[in-house]
């Protein structure tokens, strides 16, 4: 009887091996589809801030004249953070691609920190019914910002967590899951602080 | 229509209890064919030295037998489960597999915005929660599918081809086909035939890898030229090949004539929907006429493909097709239809096609308002579960048309929504009010409870009837919370709604609907398994949930005590005793529900008829009401359409 019977075990630890495996394989695939559909979230509202900066420069311009150099930092800032975005969205899973865009975010939010800082000595800027509107719908948009950015690095954590831990650690770079996702923190939580300048 | 929503579960639990069975004898086959082959090979290896003759006396070895059961039963039970509980996270993970990529609700690219505004009416409409919409980027065909155990989970799949491709009304048709499967009861089926057959799959695959690894060694054997041959194992594996590969034949056959019939209702189902048969009948033309069809290219599309609108494989036909014929569906939907298929890109209008919001969102006015022609309208909503109309339809298209898009832009994405629900929890009284407002700014995200303040006048103008809908939509973008967020976020809501001290019908309503999704989302639960079929057993349960709607429609204990005895008549309960004060309430009503919820879709329809009376009784119905009937009709996990005539 044992010679057919080793067989038959052998059989069934290499099915148990191979079911552990796909689910192993399946697994990392549904975490990373997790988080990068979060970072979607995150798209939409960057995306969204970033279309609001342009009118909220084109409306101070006509108040700070002598500010130009200030205004025109936000601009190309922004434009550079738009480039960072797109690389990221391309593979929110690419290290290098979101700390990129979290570089360009940090500088944005630098910019547009000088450029309240300035507007306060602008009492009729501050006093602006357009200023007032954009600059509140651009609070509500980085709150939105912050709190995506919160569900992405959920989703970032529980993936690396995973993809960390034994058994899945020996199989990860065999599936093309070698590398750790980033989280996407932005400098300092300026990014708080720039809207709660108050008009 | 003679069957109806719940008469559609039962068939499809009965359905799916047959094919159990059928699995069952498919795998006691598989163990005689498993036991004769090693029967046979153990008989050829202590074969007769010199006349060669197979030993046949082992074959009576008791340990032989169990063996070949035991093995069996591992390998296949092994398999079905694992790709069972592989497949418990629900509909998303199907999803995935296929190589979706879940759309954000609020998004604004017009094609995606399209195709979600499709969906978010339908979900209104039928009164399910918005099920996420997964776009499959790869795929060139035109097609879609429907995923999950449960309505909670579902999923709502669409390849791009069928987004760039279809026009709005049919692109509407496809969705109202998928809506169908969810509310027929088919997903869960579904689910459990990928499961079932891939258990089966394993022994071929099992075969395969013996033939292979004893092909390999009897090579190197025949190198060194040794004694003893792998022929019996070589033989066995084959042998094993042709047994999974017999079993996984019969399964196809199994699910695709299954399949088969579950389209065309699902087909016919769409239709009553939308009353639209051009719609439906101009998405199967357009995939006859296109080169690609309902091509699905994803590696693991054959495993779903009993999941899609049309056929997602190719080259199969007759009994393996899991779709009936194109031409055959289309002669269903249009008997006069002259056999020429649609070709070329329609996409020439932009615009949605404008809805006549003819059903009743015209007067959008606020207060809870007492309306005698309701009562018919409650007794008639219980028949429409499961089965929305035109009607609804057009409602749902006009309220989204009507609602304000400061509203309607919050409800679409996680922040905003969770705003939203908590500015629909505050309440109108002041001392209430001021502890909410302070709760949230103590408890919410920053940011959070601006953003509530923002809407809550907003929210406060609304007509009360469409606070449910909203909810419907808010879900989508609520179930994309991760647990840290839901966990606060469900904390809030406790403490929302229990700041007075008080829970009134509406908020209770609320909770009810909006926790018994996402917990069901997070948990994945399946379908609770029926453990009551025959209502007498459920007599206590019934009993506190319908006098506790008796009271809540009326004031003194005679006049519930009449609504009572209503309810007994409509649905012929003689034996159903009134609870007295004391012993009803909401906790009651919610201990009920999670009992009830565990009975037949039978039983339930009786017990959501004596409800619905009971709420009647005094023709007078009020917004609360109604939506009281909703939250214990979601909680029984029966979708309930909107109140239209209100």
């Amino acid at each position: 009887m044992t010679p057919i019977l080793i067989p038959v075990i052998v059989l069934v630890l290499i099915v148990a091996l191979a079911a552990m495996v796909t689910g192993i394989f399946n697994k990392l695939v549904t975490y990373r589809n997790r988080y990068k559909n979060a970072f979607a979230q995150i798209e939409v509202q960057l995306k969204r801030r970033y279309d609001l900066i342009p009118n909220l420069v084109e409306t101070a311009k006509g108040y700070m004249k002598h500010e130009r150099e200030t205004l025109e930092a936000v601009i190309s800032a922004r434009n550079q953070a738009i480039g960072g975005l797109q690389k990221a969205a391309q593979d929110p899973g690419n290290a290098e691609a979101i700390r990129g865009l979290a570089g360009a975010e940090g500088m944005l939010t630098g910019a547009m920190g000088r450029l309240f800082a300035l507007a306060e000595s602008y009492p009729d800027l501050k006093a602006n019914q357009n200023m007032m509107q954009l600059s509140e719908e651009l609070t509500s948009t980085e709150n939105k910002v912050a709190f995506a950015r919160q569900a992405f690095n959920d989703g970032v954590t529980t993936y690396n967590t995973y993809r960390q831990t034994f058994p899945t650690v020996m199989f990860a770079g065999m599936f093309g899951h070698a590398q750790d996702a980033a989280l996407l923190e932005f400098e300092s939580e300026r990014i708080q602080d720039a809207p709660k300048i108050s008009f | 229509m003679a069957t109806d929503f719940f008469e559609h579960q039962d068939i499809a639990r009965r359905n799916t209890g047959r094919l159990v069975i059928l699995f069952v004898f498919a795998v006691l086959a598989i163990m005689v064919s498993i036991y004769l082959l090693l029967a046979a090979t153990m008989g050829y290896l202590s074969r007769d030295p010199e006349t060669g003759a197979i030993d046949w006396s082992l074959a009576g070895d008791l340990q032989l037998v169990g063996i070949a059961v035991v093995g069996t039963l591992v390998v296949v039970g092994g398999g079905t489960l694992f790709k069972i509980a592989q497949l418990r996270g629900g509909g998303r993970v199907i999803a995935d597999e296929l190589g979706g990529r879940r759309l954000n609700p609020d998004s604004s690219v017009p094609a995606e915005r399209q195709l979600l505004n499709v969906v978010e009416e339908m979900a209104i409409a039928s009164g399910t929660p918005a099920p996420p919409v997964y776009l499959l980027d790869e795929e060139e065909g035109i097609n879609a599918f429907a995923a999950g155990f449960t309505i909670n989970d579902a999923v709502i799949g669409v390849t791009r081809g069928a987004v760039e491709r279809l026009p709005r009304d049919e692109l509407q048709g496809v969705i109202a086909h998928e809506f169908s499967h969810i509310l027929n009861g088919d997903m869960c089926l579904n689910i459990r035939l990928i499961g079932l057959l891939n258990g089966i799959l394993i022994i071929g695959i099992l075969g395969y890898f013996m033939f292979r690894v004893s092909a390999f060694s009897s090579y190197r054997q025949r190198r060194s030229s040794r004694e003893s041959s792998p022929l019996p194992l070589l033989a066995l594996g084959a042998g094993l090949m042709v047994v999974g590969f017999l079993g996984t034949f019969f399964g196809n056959l199994i699910k695709a004539g299954v399949s088969r019939q579950r389209e065309f209702l699902a087909d016919a189902s769409a239709v009553q929907f939308t009353r639209q048969p051009a719609g439906i009948a101009g998405a199967l033309k357009r995939i006859g006429g296109f080169l690609n069809g309902s091509k699905v290219q994803s590696p693991n599309a054959p495993e779903a493909s009993h999941m899609f609108f049309g056929q997602a494989t190719s080259g199969l036909s007759g009994l393996f097709a899991t779709h009936p014929p194109l031409a055959e569906r289309i002669r269903q939907l249009e008997p006069s239809w002259n056999g020429q298929f649609a070709e070329g890109f329609p996409r020439t209008e932009s615009a949605p096609a404008p809805h006549p919001s003819d059903a009743g969102v015209a007067g959008l006015a606020g207060a809870e308002a007492v309306n005698r022609g309701a009562a018919q309208s409650v007794t008639s909503a219980v028949d429409h579960i499961g089965q929305p109309n035109t009607a609804h339809l057009h409602y749902a298209a006009g309220l989204l048309d009507e609602l304000p898009t400061a509203i309607v832009d919050a409800s679409r994405e996680p922040y905003g929504a969770r705003a939203l629900i908590y500015a629909l929890l505050i309440d109108r009284q002041t001392e209430a009010r001021k502890l909410q407002i302070a709760h949230l700014a103590r408890a919410a995200d920053p940011g959070v409870c601006k953003e509530t303040l923002k809407l809550l006048p907003l929210i406060e103008q609304l007509d009360a009837r469409v606070r449910l809908p909203l909810v419907d939509i808010a879900l989508s973008a609520l179930r994309a919370l991760t647990d840290a967020q839901y966990h606060q976020f469900k904390q809030n809501i406790v403490e929302l709604v229990e700041a007075d001290h008080t829970i009134d019908l509406f908020e209770w309503s609320l909770q009810r609907i909006l926790l018994h999704d996402l917990e069901a989302q997070r948990f994945n639960a399946t379908p609770g398994r029926v453990r009551y079929r025959k209502l007498h057993r459920l007599q206590p349960h019934y009993e506190l949930l319908l006098s506790t709607l008796a009271y809540t429609g009326h004031r003194d204990e005679a006049e519930a005590r009449e609504a009572f005895e209503q309810a007994k008549r409509v649905v012929a309960l003689p034996q159903a005793r009134f609870r007295q004060g004391e012993e009803c309430g909401l906790e009651a009503v919610d201990a009920a529900l999670t009992v009830l919820e565990e009975a037949a879709p039978r039983v339930k329809r009786q017990v959501l008829k004596a409800a619905a009376a009971c709420i009647a009784a005094d023709r007078k119905v009020t917004i609360a009401e109604a939506e009281l009937l909703r939250a214990i009709s979601a909680s029984l996990g029966c979708p309930m359409p909107p109140l239209l005539s209100m």
